[in-house]
C-alpha cells in the first residue's frame, strides 16, 4: 500500500468514524476497522488486527478521559475484571499468531456474526432510563465476571476487538451495574486490554506505523467527539444499521477468505 | 465496591489519560505529516518490529519514519502509565487492596511486553 496524502486521510478518515461510532455505542471500533482494512484497504488480517488494538487503545483514551471526569467508571471494578482480562489477551494474542489468515478471518467473521446479533436483540429492550443520579450498588457474581472478562480478553487478543460488546452486558446484566457505569467502565477497561495484547502483535511486526498511526490519530478525535455527543443521541437507529454493517462485513470476510483458502 | 463523591484516582487518571494519549497522538501525526512532506523514501527503512532503542535514536534525528512509530510506542504505553497512577493513588488513598490489583495487572501487562520484547 503506497503512502500518499489521500490514503493517509482515507486512514484517518476511517479511524474517526470508528472512533465515533465506538464511544457513542460502547462497541464498535474494532468490529468496524479490520473489515474495512481487509476487504477496502487490501491489509493483510493480521496486521489489520494490528492497527486496530491500536485504535482499540486511542478510543479508550480518547473518550475514558472525559467519561472519568463525570465519574462514571468504576475503576476498582474495572481494575479487578482487569486481572481476568489481561490473562485472557495475551492468550488470545498468542494464538492468533499460528492461526493462518483464512482461519483468523472466519473467527472473525463468526464473532461479527453474534456480536451483530446481540446488537440487535439489546436494541428491543429499550435503554435502561438513564438516571443522571447514580446511586450506590453493589457489584455481584464477581466469580462469573471474572470468567466473562477473562473469555472477553481472549477474543480481545485474538480478534483486536475492544471487547466492549461483551464486558458491558457482563457488568450491566450478570453483576448489577447501572449501565452507564458499564459502559464508562469498559471504555475505561478496553484499552488495558488491548495494551495487553497489542504489544505481542508489535513483536511480531503486526503492527504497522503506515497503517496504525494515521487510523489512531482518525480514532483518537472521533473518540473524543463521540463521547460528547453520546448523552444527545440516540442509538437505536445507530445500533440498527451498525448491524447492518457487520453482517455484510461477515459474509464479505468469509466469501474473500474461501476464495483465497482457508488454509493460507 | 465504589466511591461516587470526590474521588482523587478518578481526577489523577483523568489528567493522564487526556496529557498522555494527547502526547502520542500529537507525536503520531507529526511523523506523519513530515512523511507525506519529504516523502516515504527520504527516510531509510525501519525494520517490523523495530526494537524501541532504533526508535527513539533515530527519532531524535528527526527521522519521520521513526517518530511516527514513537508516536505509537507511546500510545501503546498509555494504558500502562494509567495503571500505575491508579495504583499509587490507591496507595496514597491507603486502599492496599486495590493498589495490589492495579499492581498485579500491571504485571501481566509487563509480562507481555517482556515477552515481546526477548
Amino acid at each position: 500500500m503506497d503512502f500518499t496524502w489521500t490514503k493517509v486521510l482515507e486512514l484517518a478518515l476511517l479511524g474517526v468514524v470508528a472512533g465515533g461510532i465506538g464511544s457513542m455505542t460502547g462497541i464498535g471500533g474494532g468490529l468496524i476497522i479490520t473489515p474495512v482494512l481487509t476487504l477496502v484497504f487490501g491489509v493483510p488480517i493480521h496486521h489489520a488486527i494490528g492497527a486496530s488494538l491500536c485504535c482499540v487503545i486511542a478510543t479508550s483514551s480518547g473518550a475514558a478521559a472525559s467519561y472519568i471526569e463525570h465519574r462514571l467508571s468504576d475503576i476498582r471494578l474495572g481494575m479487578t475484571l482487569e486481572l481476568a482480562t489481561t490473562v485472557g489477551a495475551v492468550t488470545g494474542s498468542l494464538i492468533a499468531g499460528i492461526l493462518s489468515r483464512g482461519m483468523l478471518a472466519v473467527a472473525f467473521a463468526l464473532f461479527l456474526i453474534v456480536a451483530a446479533g446481540v446488537m440487535l436483540r439489546r436494541r428491543s429492550t429499550a435503554d435502561p432510563p438513564g438516571s443522571e443520579e447514580i446511586g450506590t450498588y453493589k457489584v455481584r457474581r464477581l466469580p462469573l465476571g471474572l470468567m466473562g472478562s477473562g473469555g472477553a480478553g481472549v477474543i480481545s487478543g485474538l480478534l483486536g476487538v475492544g471487547g466492549g460488546i461483551i464486558k458491558v452486558p457482563l457488568m450491566y446484566l450478570v453483576m448489577g451495574v447501572p449501565f452507564k457505569v458499564a459502559t464508562a467502565t469498559s471504555n475505561f477497561m478496553i484499552g488495558v486490554t488491548a495494551a495487553a495484547s497489542a504489544f505481542i502483535y508489535y513483536s511480531r511486526g503486526d503492527v504497522r506505523p503506515l497503517i496504525a498511526a494515521p487510523a489512531a490519530v482518525g480514532v483518537f478525535f472521533g473518540a473524543a467527539l463521540g463521547s460528547r455527543l453520546m448523552r444527545k443521541v440516540r442509538s437505536g437507529r445507530l445500533v440498527l444499521l451498525l448491524s447492518c454493517i457487520m453482517f455484510y462485513f461477515a459474509a464479505m470476510m468469509i466469501w474473500k477468505a474461501y476464495q483465497e483458502g482457508f488454509f493460507r | 465496591m465504589t466511591r461516587l463523591s470526590e474521588d482523587k484516582a478518578q481526577t489523577a487518571i483523568a489528567a493522564v489519560l487526556r496529557y498522555g494519549s494527547l502526547v502520542s497522538t500529537l507525536v503520531m501525526a507529526l511523523g506523519l505529516v513530515m512523511l507525506l512532506i519529504r516523502g516515504l523514501s527520504a527516510y531509510p527503512p525501519l525494520e517490523s518490529p523495530a526494537p524501541v532503542g532504533v526508535v527513539v535514536a533515530r527519532a531524535l534525528r528527526f527521522d519521520a519514519l521513526a517518530i511516527s512509530e514513537l508516536g505509537l510506542i507511546l500510545l501503546l504505553l498509555t494504558p500502562i502509565l494509567r495503571i500505575v497512577v491508579a495504583a499509587t493513588t490507591f496507595g496514597l488513598e491507603r486502599d492496599h487492596k486495590y493498589m495490589f490489583i492495579a499492581l498485579g495487572v500491571l504485571v501481566v501487562v509487563v509480562l507481555s511486553i517482556g515477552y515481546a520484547m526477548g
